[in-house]
């Protein structure tokens, strides 16, 4: 049982971390359970691969392979719209209807709102970097992109994230202070 | 450095990701260039808001404990172990006789050994593949208490035609089926409902290996034949219970 042991006190530890990425890209409690439940068996299976290295990163790239998955099985309307352009057409998704402003006033539920409204190739490095503070190196790994494309998605979803007219909205408010 | 060189490389100031000359010529540029500054500020900014208003979702508890449990039971994978050399000039001193007794010896002790293993193995599986599915939500791919829906369900995605008998006459209640796989085979596993436990019936045909019964990790499997079908029955529900349920769904089974 040495294979487990090892696996608990390299993995385990991680869990958190794990459990916060899959939250944010399934954007349910009960959907992020069954990712991170599948990632955990997938890396009891490949264990082996995991040789020195960071096991945080290693366990989230298999949350994000076992989330694309969950995605294609459950969602495959989500990978269709995870490209560039998709985030050019995130900023109209982000303006709030009115029922929807009426019902939502916190201020941060505005600003996880707008991180919940990117496409997930944008929302997961935004939260490997801003969440997990992982080197561009890092998140290059786990989202298997280069590093160039890290720093290009990185400027776009922050952004975005600065321009929303979620938070442009508070921004004007906080300066007029009057709701 | 001015400002057309400088702003791309904020963001990577900001990240950390920029060595030290880098560093301090963009530092110099910062301190003169108020545009620049602001930029910084407005990326230093956005950082503390996420950190401050955007949840950080810690994994339950529950989620947690299963990962445990589904740890504990599922098999390690052995690391291969060094066979002991033997001593090549004392078996040919000890004579002919001792090396076939030592021979034969050792194929049965082997054998009973090998069986032995495969069977524990086997027990072991089928609990892993029944926590894995009453934790996953993958319990019952066709949810129906009625047996004529269920089994033409399972035939049509097997090699054989699992019979299939709700008792909930007797306190065992059919709830469904999903197929799984037990000794790299796929296998019918019929689910059942017996008060508030959970009970999954594994159906194959009739194959050579017993098990022998009894508990993994708090799990009790039990087995029996009927119907050119062996059943193994895995659940939290007490041992008698589940040997006693096995054995009567394989006889009531085996009555067309």
């Amino acid at each position: 049982m040495s294979d487990h042991s090892r696996f608990e006190k390299r993995v385990l530890p991680h869990l958190d971390a794990a459990y916060n990425l899959a939250r944010w890209l399934t954007r349910d409690a009960h959907d992020a359970e069954d990712v991170v439940q599948d990632a955990c068996v997938r890396a009891l299976k490949y264990e082996a691969s995991l040789h020195g290295g960071d096991g945080r990163a290693w366990l989230l790239t298999i949350v994000r392979h076992a989330f694309y998955d969950w995605c294609e099985r459950n969602r495959p309307a989500e990978i269709v719209r995870d490209d560039g352009a998709a985030i050019d057409a995130a900023v109209d998704i982000a303006s709030p209807g009115p029922e929807e402003a009426a019902l939502r006033n916190d201020a941060s539920q505005r600003l996880a709102d707008a991180l919940a409204r990117l496409p997930p190739g944008f929302r997961q490095v935004v939260i490997l970097r801003e969440m997990e503070e992982l080197s561009y190196k890092d998140i290059a790994r786990v989202v298997d992109i280069p590093i160039g494309t890290v720093m290009s998605r990185l400027a776009r979803a922050r952004n975005l994230l600065q321009r929303s007219p979620l938070l442009r909205a508070i921004a004007g408010r906080a300066a007029g202070g009057e709701t | 450095m001015n400002c057309q060189q400088a702003l791309p490389l904020i963001a990577a100031y900001v990240d950390g990701e920029v060595d030290r000359l880098q560093r301090l010529s963009i530092e110099k540029h910062l301190r003169a260039c108020a545009d620049c500054a602001a930029e910084r500020e407005s990326l230093l900014s956005l950082r503390a808001r996420i950190r401050a208003e955007v949840p950080y979702f810690t994994a339950p508890p529950a989620l947690r404990k299963r990962l445990e449990t589904i740890l504990e039971v599922t098999p390690a994978v052995p690391a291969p172990k060094p066979r002991p050399s033997g001593n090549r000039w004392r078996w040919l001193s000890a004579g002919a006789l001792t090396g076939c007794m030592a021979t034969v010896l050792a194929w049965f002790v082997g054998t009973a050994l090998v069986d032995w293993r495969a069977n524990d193995d086997l027990a072991a599986e089928a609990v892993a593949s029944h926590v894995r599915a009453t934790l996953g939500n993958h319990l019952v791919e066709i949810a129906s208490s009625d047996q004529h829906t269920v089994k033409p369900w399972l035939s049509a995605r097997l090699d054989y035609s699992p019979p299939v008998r709700d008792l909930a006459n007797e306190g065992f209640a059919l709830v469904g089926g999903r197929l799984d796989s037990l000794d790299r085979r796929p296998v019918a596993v019929l689910v059942y409902r017996y008060r508030q436990h959970t009970i999954d019936v594994f159906v194959r045909p009739l194959s050579a290996s017993r098990l022998p019964l009894r508990a993994v990790r708090g799990f009790n499997v039990a087995q029996a034949t009927g119907a050119d079908m062996d059943w193994i029955a895995v659940s939290d529900v007490s041992a008698d219970v589940l040997s006693s349920f096995v054995n009567r769904l394989a006889a009531v089974a085996a009555v067309p």
